[in-house]
């Protein structure tokens, strides 16, 4: 059931029509500046130093995609749930968000390839020994809404059948309840759980286990039918990796080692 | 532009869950009533008690209530009591070797944050409606051999009730609507925490909301139509 | 318990949050009010029956969560219509309608506790009904409407928390961020709140002062 405001578009077109092949990625260009959305409150992918100013692996990426395409970077910041309403509502022109690439996600929205892949961590409160992620079953379990391992651990919670999910708002306030012990225990991105863990800001929370998910695959999205601008953050994401760009920012942001494998064997993309 | 696709259908097909936590809503927003008309009671109660403390008890509440946004004090329920909690143990476990636990769960921090909000308005309305309520009347009540709090529960407070009904049942829409705000703290049962949780899943922002907001609407409706038939019977004479 | 990693620059983020809600509260306090007087004279004036379409969308603005209203807006604006509006203006249009919704009421309210035999007194003295309205009825009304107006703004200026969702910084979102960054929830929560307990409280005693003074006449 689809209907579209097709009268408004008639109306529209006749006013505000520019050339009629001119894209995103033409507009981009045209306009100069790049409007990338940016969750601010997962370290080390996106943050806000002690001047508010936003850092962070994705913030890097994002000022990245704007040198490529010369035009400057604005980074706008959005909780994890803002990231798809705010593309769509064109405040934004891409998320570089850490925006796993699931196929609900892609009946809204253009996904690119992959830019980077995460493992989940299983992560508990302070004062509570777990041995494994199956620990979880029958805990009060939390993650922020929406996410992929939102949806995941919401699943597990429902397969379980005991046990108690919350979904918050924003990654902030996940581990602000996990500190206080108003969640047990949450599922969450290595990478961000060894940051939060590290911070020494919420206790004594520790990783646990690797949650046993695919890994969460995230790429860059636009709007559905901008090819042109999908197809230049594909060619992006590529170059990234050939020129090492993408080893030294996961070595500046993540640490030592070897930055995650971003093709799957057995089959294109 | 101007090419938005409307998916009414997979918005209705969560029209069951929605309605499901319309019900949890109602819920909420009636205990938060029967709560805060308590509480208001007993604050009444200690404002005309003339001790100080429970009258200083009396002013922080009702000031606190009605100066601060009801998103502060939902919020406060749920994380700024947990952590209020953590700073108490922090003292008391090594010095008198127990914690303090003050961590609500989400349910009960949003009932928490409404009744607290309910009972501060509800207050002000009962103090409108005692002014309205002649002292002679607790005057022969107690002259008829009743003591104070006779006086009180059996003459004026009935009475007082029945002025500040209407009031009331604002103060009741008002809670209905104050149940959104649970979704800050991750209440994903109500009316608003489930719907919330769908459109981050789906993204139907516009048409998940608008089913809601009727939802919404044609409740506070029968809560208002209901309460107006009820005083009709009741206060007819 | 009460040492804080907070700077004075965090504390003037604070003071810009809480500057973003007298800001938009102003806003929409002031648009509001004129088309809540508006529509309240309206629907004093047009009857019940006639009224019925003004009535109908101020009611629903009183009858639906504020969060709705405001996220219902703010995707109709700018993912169904693509228009490229901010949050701010999203959030001092909507708070101004919800604003308007309650004015009306308290207008019409107002209107009503005018004796009619005062006003008829004027018409028949050869006043036009804008003469009327001008110099009897308004003033009148006027007395009984400002401390529940003043209240009134009082609560657009705490339900402004809310308006966190279209994306402005006010005081509670800048409170939120503040406490991603310190990790110190109840110190920064109980300050936020301080925050609207010194902008409120005052105006809220005013409020009843001068609604104590003029029952007493």
């Amino acid at each position: 059931m689809k209907s579209k405001v097709l009268a408004f578009g008639l109306t529209a077109a006749t006013a505000f029509a520019g050339p009629a092949m001119a894209d995103k990625l033409d507009d981009i260009i045209a306009s100069g500046t790049l409007r990338c959305a940016v969750v601010l409150d997962f370290p080390p992918m996106g943050s806000k130093d002690a001047d508010n100013n936003p850092i962070g692996f994705d913030v890097d990426y994002c000022n990245d995609l704007a040198a490529a395409l010369g035009v400057t970077a604005e980074v706008v910041e959005t909780t994890f749930p803002e990231r798809i309403p705010a593309l769509m509502s064109g405040r934004v022109d891409v998320a570089v968000a850490s925006t796993s690439d699931t196929l609900e996600r892609a009946k809204t929205v253009g996904v690119s390839i992959p830019y980077y892949a995460f493992e989940n961590a299983v992560v508990a409160r302070p004062g509570l020994e777990m041995a494994s992620w199956e620990d979880m079953k029958g805990k009060v379990v939390g993650a922020t809404a929406g996410t992929y391992e939102a949806i995941w651990l919401e699943g597990q919670v429902k397969a379980w059948g005991a046990g108690e999910f919350r979904p918050f708002q924003n990654q902030a306030d996940v581990f602000l309840a996990l500190s206080q012990g108003q969640l047990d225990a949450t599922v969450g991105t290595m990478e961000v759980a060894n940051a939060n863990v590290a911070s020494g800001n919420f206790g004594d929370i520790k990783v646990v286990d690797k949650a046993p998910m695919v890994p969460d695959y995230v790429a860059l999205i636009t709007l559905r039918e901008e090819y042109g601008l999908i197809n230049y953050m594909n060619l992006f994401i590529n170059q990234q990796v050939r020129t090492g760009r993408y080893a030294e920012l996961y070595k500046k942001w993540v640490g030592e080692g070897v930055p995650a494998n971003l093709t799957i064997t057995g089959v294109y993309r | 532009m101007f090419n938005y696709s409307f998916r009414w259908n997979q918005a209705f097909q969560s029209l069951p869950d929605m309605l499901q936590g319309a019900l949890v809503t109602l819920e909420v927003a009636v205990l938060s009533m029967i709560l805060g008309i308590l509480f208001a009671i007993l604050l009444t109660s200690f404002r005309l008690s003339g001790n100080r403390v429970l009258r200083g008890i009396t002013t922080t509440w009702v000031e606190v209530a009605r100066n601060t946004p009801a998103l502060f004090q939902i919020y406060m329920a749920f994380f700024g009591l947990a952590g209020l909690g953590i700073a108490i143990t922090g003292w008391t476990q090594p010095h008198l070797g127990f914690a303090v636990d003050l961590r609500l769960s989400p349910y009960v921090a949003l009932l928490a944050g409404i009744t607290f909000n309910n009972a501060g308005y509800l207050h002000e309305n009962f103090r409108g409606a005692l002014k309205a309520i002649p002292d002679t009347q607790t005057r022969s009540a107690r002259s008829l051999g009743m003591s104070a709090p006779q006086a009180f529960g059996y003459v004026v407070m009935p009475q007082m009730l029945r002025i500040s009904f209407l009031p009331m049942t604002n103060q009741f829409v008002w809670a209905i609507l104050m149940t959104s705000l649970g979704a800050v703290i991750s209440m994903n049962s109500d009316l608003f925490g489930v719907t919330d949780n769908l459109v981050k899943i789906n993204f139907r922002t516009f048409e998940m909301f608008a089913i809601a907001a009727v939802i919404f609407y044609v409740m506070t409706k029968i809560v208002t139509l209901s309460a107006r038939l009820i005083a009709a019977r009741l206060f007819r004479y | 318990m009460f040492e804080t990693a907070m700077t004075a620059k965090d504390f003037w983020m604070l003071v810009q949050g809480a500057g973003m809600t007298l800001l938009v509260t102003a806003i929409s306090v002031a648009i509001g009010t004129v088309v809540g007087v508006i529509c309240g004279i309206f629907r004093f004036q047009a009857g019940p029956w006639w009224a019925i379409p003004v009535t109908f969308v101020l009611d629903v603005c009183r009858s639906v969560p504020l969060l709705i209203q405001l996220s219902l807006a703010f995707a109709f604006v700018t993912a169904v219509l693509k228009l490229r509006i901010s949050g701010f203006s999203v959030a001092c249009g909507v708070l101004s309608l919800y604003t308007a919704a309650y004015c009306s009421e308290i207008v019409r309210g107002a209107l009503e506790s005018v004796p009619p035999n005062t006003r008829r007194a004027g018409r028949s003295l050869g006043m036009t009904w804008l003469q009327d309205m001008r110099y009897i009825a308004l003033p009148l009304a006027s007395r009984v409407a400002l401390p529940s107006w003043i209240g009134l703004s009082l609560g657009v200026m705490k339900d402004s928390a809310l308006i966190y969702v279209v994306n402005v910084s006010e005081l509670m979102k800048s409170t939120k961020d503040l406490i991603t960054r310190l990790q110190e929830p109840l110190f920064l929560l109980l300050l936020c709140g301080v925050f609207y307990f010194v902008i409120s409280f005052p105006v809220a005693r005013f409020g009843s002062y001068l609604e104590k003074r003029w029952s007493n006449d």
